[in-house]
């Protein structure tokens, strides 16, 4: 089969190739090779894919593709990449095509009082944002707030969602710059017009500054916060009173008709090490708690022994750090400067970084991995950008630009949206990106 | 023959002894015959008597005895001397010369005959006499019968000898090489070394040489140390030709501009044109011009020119590259933003969460140092001058000068325990201040501000800046116009002023407490003093050289200090070193604002109303013998410049490699490695 479209072609190479997908019945092209120029990058190969698929499927939209040689995706004209992988152009070449990783739908942004500071999407039912007013906010889709979390007096640094498998109640814990964390309780599924007031119904003090970060342990019993203090100290959540460690029961004062008790946490164990600012902390296994702190290191510590596993020094102050990727053993960070670093703790001797993508202009303000696929991550800057990225190479996939101020924090969301809130008060979500 | 005869060997005949002697006594005359026969018999006798042993074969003893004396001595005697008896041997009668020429010459035996003058006879040689002359002659033996070649006769048997002549071992010498031989030799050697035996050969002079060549290069010239050749003269040019090219002829015009130039600026020379060889005149000015060269080359002083021939890359002091030296500020990553005027003042927090800072527009801010998110703000209603963070971790609270008040505000930050103490500390009783001397509590009092919840400091003149000491509770405040009572120290916790115990001298500008020791320092305008605070004396004056010091800083080991100038100049001193200056940085084209030290890495940063902040590497070591190294890192820029103001103040975050600037574009900008 040939592509004789341009009359132009003939003054440059041909290639032949073969296009393949594991992409499901509508995306098939007939696995026949084609000669096609070598000078077509990613945007000609992908017309010429949804050209093929037009002549399968006879009302077909338009749709980019992304193109995989060997493993590697290709970002430059296809001659380019071909000399610079030092890859054979005699052979017919096997072009596989995935769907191109790029939101197609930008959602109505959800408006805050303040800049959002935090968000967690890792519960496909809701979206949970922290605000720097001490407000956290429950969103149901894009501009519709369900929840409202109250009684933090100082910005929110950080939320995570406990649990969300329980039908009923789900269980969130946020932190804050007034040294406390906060475990909230609600019913994810009732929906009202008005957004309903929740309070606390457990404040864990213990933090001599003000928390950074908060992570809950995949079981769901227990959260981790850092802390400017240096230190990362664990909680349980279970609000029953199991363990000694309620020691009083307060009657709320300011509002007494709504008569709630809230109990009061305290530490279970401290781990001790960072030498500055915990700013960031990961509970991604059981037994294992990582944390990137301002002292330069990210740690990656044993809850048992509350020990310090390893340590990597990274010499740049650290922001955010998430585990995931091959193995769920990736440690991605970013910090005080554009670069996010990943690191492969596995690789011995070594604690240079396997990867790093420069794109970003300014501090990287959060990166996370996505929950599926093993090669994706987004890092959001204070450029004003969040960034999705692929492992196998070194360009973003796509940039996210609709902030108009720095973004504060980004997730994924329901695995195929990125929510992101900033200091343009904003959460914003770009759904329907597909990731294989 | 006579010399052949005196060559002969020992043995000979008395006869020929004769001729020796008779030759010897200087009378070459053979045919001499003066002499008396008797005389010649007696000497033959006496000469018999001599030889006596001497020979078998004289026939005749010679007779006369007078010895080997000159003949001369007896030529007018009768006798010719002595014979052994002692008479007188008379001389024969003379025969006429003619006749015995006549008898010679008819004689054919004559040529063998001999005049003996000693005895005064006639001797005839016989033939055996004359084969022996002859044999003697040829230089043969002079007997026949003797055989020069005779054949060896070994008397020796070697045949049955068993043992070598003697049983003595073979001598060592035999075996060394001579030492004699070497001796010579290293003699030669030494001759050949010294020069005194040359081997060379004679040279050949070149027959041809340069005659234009240039002779300023010869050897014998330049052997000279202070031979100075000749400067050459100008050798002629296209335009000396006799035909140039078109564009080296003047025009008409041109050479009617030069009638109006002055003599020395006139060319020396016009081009023309000539069609042919033939046709050019005599140069007019040849003499002239020979004269000239002639005086140029004797009355001229040559001296000869001293070029250094130095790279200067080698000139700059060996400095350790910067990528060495890192970390340190580079890029401006975060602004705070929220001013409305220039902002003249930042402090950061000890822990470095947040930073505050102090505007024109009259406002304190306080910023997330991590977000740039402004907490707070204080609305003071006048410029603010200086802000200053307690040093001390658990009192959060800020020091603001406005005006001639300074403000101690609570800042709100900390946990309940360390806001309950700041509250506390931030309260004044009863108005205390009886044992205050009178002078003080008239230019100064302490009030409580309700407003703002704080303590008003109310002093007599504009306040510029104001300095913590390190244990939060003591703190300086300086006005500029204060003469007397420029500096004053007052005490938080008992809410006292005290003044500063010197005399002042000059305009002080700004004042630092040593970040260990009780040492306190007042930069005035000219010069830097250091006081002990405990003894109450002087310690130290640094002498800056500048003309006016706008701010000081310093190093947290307390040993160095630095400060900035309105020419923009960056002293540092070392105090151990010297009181001048141990090294001066003119970096900056404007007014130093501000200088800043890190309190751990090894950095400091001054800025300027240029627009920019410098970061310098100002190692400081352990080791007293080495002075601290500076290294210029590099040149923060950004800000823009707002009423002719830069870059206000810049401090550096307490524990990351950053610093912070504040600028006169009403922004703060962060600065990271």
């Amino acid at each position: 089969m040939e592509i004789d479209g341009d009359t132009n072609e003939d003054n440059s190479r041909r290639i032949q190739v073969r296009f393949v997908t594991k992409l499901k019945a509508p995306y098939k092209v007939p696995t026949t090779a084609i000669a096609i120029p070598s000078d077509l990058s990613r945007l000609g190969l992908s017309s010429i894919v949804n050209k093929l698929l037009q002549a399968v499927v006879s009302e077909w939209k338009t749709e980019p593709f992304d193109f995989l040689i060997n493993g590697e995706l290709v970002r430059m004209s296809l001659e380019q990449f071909l000399l610079a992988k030092g890859i054979s152009a005699e052979k017919i070449l096997e072009i596989e095509y995935i769907r191109a990783v790029a939101p197609r739908k930008e959602e109505e942004p959800s408006p805050h009082d303040d800049w959002v500071s935090a968000v967690d999407g890792s519960s496909p039912r809701f979206i949970l944002t922290g605000c720097c007013d001490g407000l956290g906010r429950v969103w149901k889709e894009a501009g519709l707030c369900t929840h409202i979390l109250e009684g933090h007096s100082d910005a929110i640094s950080s939320v995570s969602i406990i649990n969300s498998e329980a039908l009923g109640s789900v269980t969130v814990a946020t932190a804050s710059k007034d040294r406390t964390l906060r475990l909230w309780k609600f019913d994810a599924e009732d929906s009202n017009d008005h957004p309903a007031m929740i309070r606390a119904f457990k404040i864990l003090r213990g933090h001599n500054a003000s928390v950074h970060s908060v992570a809950a342990k995949t079981s769901g019993d227990m959260v981790c916060s850092g802390s400017w203090d240096c230190t990362i100290n664990l909680w349980r959540t279970n609000d029953s009173d199991t363990d000694g460690d309620v020691v009083s029961i307060k009657k709320r004062k300011v509002n007494s008709k709504a008569e709630q008790s809230q109990s009061e946490g305290e530490a279970v164990s401290m781990l001790v090490g960072h030498t500055q600012c915990v700013s960031s902390v990961v509970w991604p296994q059981h037994e294992t708690i990582y944390s990137a702190s301002w002292d330069h290191s990210v740690r990656q510590w044993d809850v048992e022994t509350g020990k310090d596993l390893s340590n990597i020094f990274c010499g740049k102050v650290l922001n955010c750090i998430d585990v995931g990727g091959e193995g769920s053993a990736l440690i991605a960070a970013g910090g005080s400067d554009p670069i996010l670093r990943i690191w492969d703790p596995r690789k011995p001797g070594t604690s240079a970084p396997v990867f790093q993508f420069s794109s970003h202009s300014s501090w990287i303000s959060a990166c996370k991995w996505h929950d599926r696929s093993s090669f994706h991550l987004l890092s959001s800057s204070y450029d004003g950008k969040v960034m999705l990225w692929d492992l196998r190479t070194a360009w973003p996939l796509s940039v996210l630009d609709t902030h108009k101020d720095k973004v504060l924090c980004a997730d994924w969301w329901k695995g195929d949206s990125v929510v992101s809130g900033g200091v343009d008060a904003q959460l914003r979500i770009c759904s329907d990106i597909s990731i294989p | 023959m006579n010399h052949q005869e005196s060559q002969r060997p020992e043995k000979v005949n008395p006869l020929e002894m004769r001729d020796l002697g008779f030759i010897e006594s200087g009378n070459n005359d053979g045919l001499d015959d003066n002499h008396d026969q008797d005389e010649l018999a007696d000497s033959s006798q006496s000469r018999q008597a001599v030889d006596e042993s001497d020979s078998s074969e004289d026939e005749v003893a010679p007779r006369n005895t007078i010895g080997d004396v000159p003949l001369e001595w007896y030529k007018d005697e009768k006798h010719i001397g002595y014979d052994i008896a002692g008479k007188k041997i008379k001389k024969k009668e003379r025969q006429d010369k003619l006749d015995s020429f006549l008898a010679s010459a008819d004689d054919s035996k004559n040529w063998r005959k001999i005049y003996d003058e000693y005895n005064d006879e006639e001797v005839e040689l016989t033939k055996e006499e004359t084969k022996l002359i002859r044999r003697l002659l040829k230089g043969k033996a002079p007997h026949a019968e003797f055989d020069p070649y005779a054949p060896y006769v070994d008397w020796f048997k070697w045949d049955d000898a068993k043992h070598p002549l003697s049983n003595a071992p073979e001598p060592k010498r035999r075996f060394i090489p001579s030492k004699w031989e070497s001796k010579k030799v290293v003699e030669y050697v030494r001759a050949i070394r010294k020069g005194l035996i040359k081997f060379d050969k004679p040279k050949e002079e070149p027959r041809l040489y340069l005659l234009w060549g240039d002779d300023s290069s010869s050897a014998d010239r330049t052997k000279h140390l202070a031979y100075i050749p000749p400067p050459k003269p100008k050798l002629p040019g296209h335009e000396e030709s006799y035909n140039p090219s078109l564009e080296y002829l003047p025009t008409q015009e041109e050479i009617n501009t030069y009638q109006l130039m002055y003599e020395e600026d006139r060319p020396k020379f016009i081009p023309k044109r000539f069609t042919s060889f033939r046709s050019i005149p005599a140069y007019e000015n040849a003499i002239k011009d020979s004269f000239e060269r002639c005086l140029d080359l004797y009355l001229c002083p040559r001296v000869r020119k001293k070029r250094i021939n130095i790279d200067p890359e080698s000139l700059k002091p060996k400095l350790p590259s910067r990528k060495d030296l890192r970390p340190y500020p580079v890029t401006c990553y975060l602004e705070y933003r929220g001013h409305e005027g220039a902002v003249l003042s930042i402090s950061v927090e000890p822990s470095g969460q947040w930073i505050a800072s102090g505007s024109k527009d009259g406002t304190v801010r306080i910023w997330e140092v991590e977000t740039g998110r402004c907490l707070r703000v204080w609305e003071l209603g006048e410029a603010v001058q200086h802000v200053a963070w307690n040093p001390l971790l658990e009192l959060p609270i800020l020091a603001v000068s406005v005006g001639s008040d300074v403000l101690i505000l609570n800042t709100g930050f900390g946990n309940e325990e360390q806001q309950r103490k700041a509250k506390e500390l931030l309260q004044i009783g009863t108005p205390t201040s009886s044992d205050d001397s009178d002078d003080i509590s008239s230019v100064l009092s302490w009030l409580q501000d309700e407003k703002h919840d704080c303590i008003r400091l109310r002093h007599f003149r504009t306040v510029s800046s104001i300095e913590w000491h390190r244990k939060g509770d003591y703190l300086s405040t300086v006005m500029p116009a204060g003469e007397s009572r420029a500096i004053l120290i007052h005490q938080l916790s008992k809410k006292l002023t005290q003044r500063l115990p010197f005399k002042h001298h000059g305009l002080p500008v700004s004042s630092v407490f040593h970040p260990t020791r009780s040492i306190f320092f007042v930069a005035t305008k000219k010069n830097v003093r250091v006081y002990d605070l405990l003894r109450q004396k002087l310690i130290k004056k640094l002498e800056t050289q500048l003309r006016e010091v706008s701010s000081i800083a310093v190093h947290p080991a307390g040993d160095n200090v630095i400060v900035g100038s309105k020419e923009g100049k960056l002293c540092w001193f070392d105090m151990d070193l010297s009181s001048k200056p141990y090294k001066t940085l003119k970096c900056h084209p404007k007014d130093i604002t501000n200088v800043a030290f890190h309190r751990s890495y090894p950095l400091f940063a001054s800025c300027s109303d240029d627009c920019t902040a410098y970061v310098f590497h100002g190692m400081v070591y352990a080791d007293l013998n080495q002075n601290p190294l500076i290294v210029p890192l590099e040149i923060l820029r950004g800000h823009t410049s707002s009423d002719g103001r830069g870059v206000i103040d810049c401090k550096f975050h307490p524990r990351q490699p950053w610093l912070f600037t504040a600028g006169a574009d009403s922004s703060i900008k962060l600065y990271c490695h």
